[in-house]
């Protein structure tokens, strides 16, 4: 079957991208290790592994003789280069496939490309073009097309710019990359694009205008400071004293450039030890000045510009634009030399990082092959604690074993290979990019350490090659290892520790958790919330800290409570005002010691304390809210009980009831201080009617609960469908709940259900105040109420008259806020008031 | 919208530049505060200093000082490394760290 190549690789000396032509557009694939489109072209022979891109760039002035760079110079001569780790000749061919091949990592959509473009210079003879295409079979790909750089960036400026008034003519294309420099004439007609000459210089790049910020400004700078006189020699030593500083300094200089770009100016600022005395450094740089020390660079390209429009005898006006190509393109200076010393009119509405890549897709989607069958995709290892896998092929049997979770901040991989696995090589990259090992040659066996991020499913991609590099698809795993949880040696939390906090609006408390369920001891948090009511100094008022341990799903009451701490106004140096922060440290031992430390932000107070788990802390106002809250809970359940003519389960939920005001009298008689241990006995009953009450019901009730949660899904969703306003916002809200659908349903948990269950009746409610029809039919409504059911008649009056106007107007957006202000004033939106609340303060 | 990561990139050199002054405990709360309140929104923000270097380490782009060796350290932390949380409790690199790595 024939197929559209689609393909496109731009094999840069000193970058490297690939892009593909999908459907209508161009997709520019990013590199799974740190997200980034453009590959260094660099590859590092490591003492037991092959780097290739970024991570091997590091390596290239520390360790010449293993890592390389530039090789594209070198392409189609006979230079090969000795590594010394390997002891054999590497050539610029191999490495060449080995950059092309790490490009081929980078397509996300697990397709398997068996042919593609790639670039090359205008200046590659024929002997190049062949090196590069070798290069490109070498990485496995049956069908190449070489496409040259001038034409591929012309192509993209075509494809991507409308209007097609001038393509016929004369085009040069100025592309100023990271470390070259080319200057191509490209002639176009209806039928072709063809480039006509080309000058180049293979020093000259971006890193000049780094270097020139460093020579020019920051040099003399930190010489003029500190008076060492020959600082910018030694700055340049390899190995020197300043070696660190020269780092740091370059990577000052290239965020100035960048900045500048779109600032006027910038100041550069670091601290150093030069010298055994410290300096702080604060370099102001104008745009003004690194246009100044820019311009002998930016000259020198344009002089090359000039000379293939002089070797062709054309002038500027038979030019039709400047295209520009390569990141350096992007510096204000260059873009107003080049207009202003050429004459001719630019053109930089590609981007100019990836346009060769984006031209070579373009071309590759205008060409055919004849494809094969296309291989499997990778399945998932599903395990135990201690993972041992084999994965075998008829000549090769490899067995992994490693542990499921961790602590440490790495863990270690054992590799057992049987078989023919001399000259095959494995490489191992974490699914976020921030791991990856290289290529590395397999043996009898091999351990890896896999480093981890802290508290997260960290999951690692397993690959084999073979002698090519090519990877053997059938070996690819996924391995899976969970920080943090489930260490066989260490003591996880039998339950969920959380904080009661207030939930005003349904006037009751809930539960945040704070650690959860087999998170391993020690572990510390510090949780920000802000106070829910004002306490006045010296008043009885209080904040209760109450830390308790259970289902977080739950309500407070089903939970044993661990910790407490009751702030009283007589406690405090100044009022506490509602809304002013608290912060709650917690911090509990590997021996399950509780360490609490609360500072009120507005007071500077700290408050501190100790618990063992051991101990039961319990506060008698919570406690007589909590008994308040089950009552409610449970003469509601029964009243639902007895609509739905549920004898059974309502005879259970009256005994529940019973249950619980058989403590009722104690309670209510128990005074602040009572060393008895009647309160403990009495949270213990509570906490068990809590536990009971959820299972009321049983499975039906759960059933109806959950089918009742997605009808109201269904309703909310058409609701937010049909507002007029903040629709954006009401859908983040709903997936927000529907994130934790899964866990929900689960639980099982009747609390935790009718909890989605009110969140989503906020969301409808907030809907349905955000659609304009809603918002009129309720305005008419209490249009018609009498003064009385106001609480303010003569305001409520006037807004009125607005709201008239703006009705009229159809300015609807006004007229919500108007019926927004209105709801303010009926007397009917206060019955609910929390007066009666007291909760726990903490909002 | 201002981009997150610019907001913790410059906290990180605030308090780099605090810590320095020598009044670091001043804003300790302060910076605790700031960075939890990026937790939250699930961004993980990682200081690498004195962390052990190696070529595998592609979550920092390093400078490497002096010579190359086998117990390499990360000396000095120019940006943080970021990662976001995802659903289903993974995260993807959102920042490499700038770091400058020695050998010990």
């Amino acid at each position: 079957m024939m197929k559209p190549v689609n393909f496109g690789i731009d094999l840069g000396t000193t970058n490297s991208l690939i892009a593909k032509y999908d459907g209508n557009k161009v997709v520019v694939f990013k590199n799974p290790v740190g997200q980034k489109e453009t590959l260094a072209s660099v590859v590092a022979y490591r003492p037991d592994r092959i780097l290739v891109g970024d991570k091997a760039r590091e390596y290239l002035t520390k360790d010449p003789v293993n890592v390389f760079g530039n090789f594209k110079r070198k392409m189609g001569t006979d230079e090969k280069y000795y590594v010394v780790n390997i002891d054999d000749n590497v050539t610029p061919i191999q490495l060449s496939a080995l950059v092309v091949k790490e490009l081929k990592n980078f397509i996300h959509s697990g397709e398997v490309p068996e042919a593609c473009v790639i670039t090359i210079p205008a200046s590659f003879d024929t002997m190049q073009s062949n090196a590069t295409l070798k290069a490109g079979q070498e990485a496995g790909f049956k069908h190449i097309f070489l496409l040259q750089e001038p034409i591929a960036a012309s192509l993209a400026f075509f494809n991507e710019v409308a209007g097609d008034s001038k393509k016929d003519g004369y085009w040069l294309v100025y592309d100023f990359g990271g470390g070259t420099f080319d200057a191509a004439l490209v002639h176009s007609t209806e039928q072709e694009l063809k480039v006509v000459d080309h000058e180049g210089n293979n020093f000259l790049g971006g890193a000049d205008f780094d270097f020139a910020i460093i020579e020019k400004i920051i040099v003399p700078e930190i010489v003029r400071q500190t008076g060492i006189e020959n600082f910018e020699q030694e700055l340049r030593v390899k190995y020197g004293k300043y070696e660190k500083l020269y780092y740091e300094i370059m990577y000052y200089a290239e965020e100035a450039k960048k900045e500048l770009s779109y600032s006027s100016s910038v100041v550069i600022e670091f601290n150093a030890e030069l010298d055994n005395k410290k300096y702080e450094f604060s370099i102001p740089v104008t745009r003004e000045k690194i246009n100044e020390i820019f311009l002998p660079i930016i000259n020198e390209t344009i002089k090359l510009l000039k000379n293939v429009m002089e070797n062709n005898r054309l002038t500027p006006k038979d030019i039709n634009q400047v295209v520009l190509v390569g990141g350096s393109t992007f510096i204000p200076q260059v873009r107003e030399q080049l207009a202003l010393q050429t004459g001719i009119s630019l053109n930089y509405s590609t981007d100019p990082t990836t346009s060769i890549a984006a031209g070579a897709a373009y071309y590759a989607a205008n060409k055919y092959y004849e494809s094969s069958p296309i291989e499997e995709a990778p399945e998932e290892i599903g395990g135990e604690i201690l993972s041992t896998v084999e994965f075998t092929e008829p000549e090769l049997k490899i067995e992994t074993s490693y542990n499921k979770s961790s602590r440490d901040k790495e863990e270690v991989l054992l590799l057992f290979c049987q078989g023919a696995y001399e000259n095959k090589f494995f490489r191992i990259i974490r699914s976020d990019g921030g791991f990856d090992t290289g290529y590395i040659p397999l043996k009898a066996k091999k351990t890896e350490f896999l480093s981890l991020v802290p508290a997260v499913s960290n999951l690692f991609n397993f690959y084999v090659y073979d002698t090519n590099y090519e990877e053997i698809k059938s070996f690819a795993r996924q391995l899976s290892i969970m920080h943090g949880q489930y260490m066989v040696d260490g003591q996880p939390l039998p339950h969920d520790i959380s904080i009661e906090v207030d939930d005003i609006e349904n006037k009751t408390t809930r539960l945040e958790a704070i650690f959860e369920r087999n998170s391993l001891l020690p572990q510390k948090r510090t949780l920000y919330r802000e106070i829910s009511k004002t306490i006045k100094k010296g008043s009885k008022d209080s904040v209760i800290i109450n830390i308790l341990e259970g289902d977080k799903n739950a309500r407070p009451a089903s939970n044993l409570t661990i910790g407490c701490i009751t702030i009283t106004g007589k406690d405090l140096k100044t009022d506490l005002v509602k809304g002013s922060d608290i912060e709650i440290q917690l911090h509990i031992t590997d021996s399950r010691v509780l360490n609490t430390s609360v500072f009120l932000v507005m007071t500077q107070q700290e408050f501190k304390n100790v618990f063992s788990i051991s101990e039961k802390q319990i506060s008698l106002e919570r406690l007589r809210d909590q008994y308040n809250d089950m009552e409610t809970e449970l003469t509601e359940t029964i009243r639902q009980f007895q609509y739905n003519d549920d004898d059974i389960w309502e005879i259970k939920a009256n005994a529940l009831l019973e249950d619980l005001h058989s403590v009722k009298e104690k309670l209510f008689k128990l005074k602040t201080g009572d060393k008895s241990d009647e309160k403990y006995v009495i949270a213990e009953k509570i906490m068990r009617v809590s536990q009971a009450a959820d299972k009321l019901g049983g499975n039906e009730r759960i059933s109806m609960l959950v089918e009742q949660y997605f009808e109201l899904k269904e309703r909310v969703l058409e609701a937010i469908n049909s507002a007029d306003f903040e629709k954006e916002e009401m859908r983040k809200k709903l997936q927000k709940i529907e994130q934790s659908e899964d866990s929900f349903i689960r639980s099982k948990n009747v609390s935790f259900i009718e909890n989605k269950q009110k969140q989503l009746d906020e969301l409808h409610w907030d809907a349905l105040c955000n659609t304009t029809s809603f918002l009129i039919s309720r305005y008419v409504l209490w249009r018609e109420l009498p003064a009385e059911a106001f609480k303010d008649y003569s305001a409520a009056r006037s807004l009125m008259k607005m709201a008239d106007v703006s009705l009229e107007k159809e300015n609807y957006p006004e007229f919500r806020k108007q019926v927004f202000s209105l709801t303010h004033l009926l007397v009917s939106m206060n019955v609910n008031a929390n007066k009666d609340f007291k909760g726990t303060g903490i909002g | 919208m201002i981009n997150p990561i610019h907001i913790m990139n410059q906290l990180f050199e605030m308090q780099a530049k605090i810590n320095e002054s020598g009044v670091a405990q001043n804003f300790e709360r302060n910076f605790n505060r700031l960075f939890s309140l990026f937790e939250e929104e699930g961004y993980i923000i990682q200081d690498p200093t004195g962390e052990a270097y190696a070529e595998t380490r592609t979550d920092c782009e390093a400078s490497i000082s002096g010579r190359i060796g086998s117990k390499m350290k990360i000396t000095r932390t120019i940006k943080p490394i970021i990662y976001q949380k995802k659903d289903g409790g993974s995260v993807q690199l959102l920042q490499k760290g700038v770091v400058i790595a020695e050998n010990n």
